[in-house]
């Protein structure tokens, strides 16, 4: 009996620091980019919705003064450099630059 | 018509004035001037909404008669962008028309009301360059205005005039440049437009050629924090619109056409999905031929939507 509390302690311990592990390394990549264009609130609107239709983007955020455009994606997509080019370009903006690092 | 006679004022009289200013207006609202739908960027395969309330008051009468006139317009624009440089345009308007005179033996009110004249067109931006918190856009438009609206609507009276008629019966085409210019700060967004009209029913309105332009000055917040705040834009707009004589069956209207200025000071609340945006347009200079009928004010309230 006693062993049988202990090994469901155990089992369920085990459990949380798996599911921690998985939040804790969630993958993904951070996409930092620099938008010329962007010069009022409603602008900025068709930028975040070209990315939220993409399967896989997390988050999108802009930044109006800094010209800055961070999406975040999971694990499953990784945006190439043209790719937000065309994005960014679509949404009649210009992409000066973008950095890219894991989450 | 036994109306206009028993006035004593021509037929054509009213028209000159009153199709003057419809068309101030109809050009006004494809130019948008609170809103300048024509500069206004769509984002390729995005879809833009926007409706607008605008109430016109017209009672300056040199013609002795106490003509007034008010008429109510509800115009709905859809705009598509086909890509980050083409966009289609289409705008509805629902036109609500009020008019009374004096003939003598006492004022006489007649009134019209139903869908409008449906305009559409396209906007081609030719020339960008975009800079950091900035931009410039140089466009060009093209459209054609189609007889969707009544042009022989009658009361018990008979056959409205033309002033009273929701739409003109003609297909009419029009086209213009366009430029913005767009910072963190301001914008500003100038226009210049000529409209073609065509002759229905032996009636025929006058060209137009008009200058649209709007600064829109970001008074809230006044510093720029982080993310994408609401603005708020104090926004003054100024409009020239030179019309030619109207012409019945083939003769020129002496009491139609002529210049107008008007002045538009507003406000515009901008956020990511949506703006709010009203303005109150008035006469500055109003030169018109002969007796027509003298514009008093303009005064417009509308949303815009992103979806």
């Amino acid at each position: 009996m006693k062993y049988s509390i202990i090994k469901s302690i155990t089992l369920f311990l085990a459990s949380i620091a798996l599911l921690w592990s998985s939040f804790s390394f969630a993958g993904g990549t951070q996409y930092d980019m620099r938008v010329d264009g962007l010069a009022c609130p409603f602008c900025a609107y068709g930028i975040e919705k070209k990315f939220t239709k993409t399967e896989g983007v997390e988050s999108v955020d802009v930044d109006l003064q800094k010209g800055l455009v961070i999406v975040k994606t999971n694990e499953s997509k990784t945006f190439k450099e043209d790719e937000l080019k065309t994005i960014i370009h679509d949404s009649g903006f210009t992409m000066k630059s973008v950095t890219e690092k894991a989450r | 018509m036994k109306f206009w006679r028993h006035t004593g004022i021509k037929y054509g009289c009213v028209t000159g004035g009153l199709s003057a200013l419809l068309l101030a207006v109809s050009s006004n609202i494809q130019a948008a001037p609170i809103t300048f739908n024509t500069a206004l960027p769509v984002a390729k395969e995005e879809f833009l909404f926007r409706q607008q309330f605008i109430v016109m008051q017209s009672g300056e009468d040199p013609s002795g008669t106490q003509r007034d006139r008010t008429e109510t317009i509800s115009a709905t624009a859809l705009v598509y962008g086909v890509n980050n440089k083409l966009a289609l345009f289409g705008i509805l308007p629902y036109r609500d028309i009020d008019l009374s005179m004096n003939v003598g033996a006492g004022t006489v009110s007649r009134s019209n009301a139903s869908l409008g004249d449906v305009s559409a067109f396209a906007r081609y931006i030719f020339r960008q360059k975009n800079e950091a918190g900035k931009t410039l856009r140089l466009a060009a438009f093209a459209g054609i205005k189609a007889p969707t609206g009544e042009d022989q609507a009658s009361d018990s009276l008979g056959t409205l005039p033309p002033p009273l008629q929701t739409g003109t019966g003609s297909w009419d085409v029009f086209g213009g440049l366009v430029v913005t210019r767009q910072t963190l700060d301001y914008q500003l967004d100038a226009q210049l437009s000529v409209r073609i009209n065509n002759a229905a029913n032996n009636f025929e309105v006058g060209d137009v050629l008009q200058i649209d332009a709007s600064l829109q000055k970001r008074i809230w917040p006044r510093e720029l924090g982080s993310g994408v705040p609401g603005f708020v834009y104090a926004v003054l707009e100024a409009n020239v619109s030179t019309q030619q004589k109207n012409t019945i069956n083939g003769t020129d209207d002496a009491n139609s056409g002529g210049t107008r200025v008007l002045l538009a000071p507003g406000l515009q609340y901008v956020t990511r999905r949506w703006i709010a945006e009203a303005a109150l347009q008035f006469p500055v200079r109003q030169n018109l031929n002969g007796t027509a009928l003298e514009l008093d004010t303009i005064a417009r309230a509308g949303v815009r939507f992103n979806f």
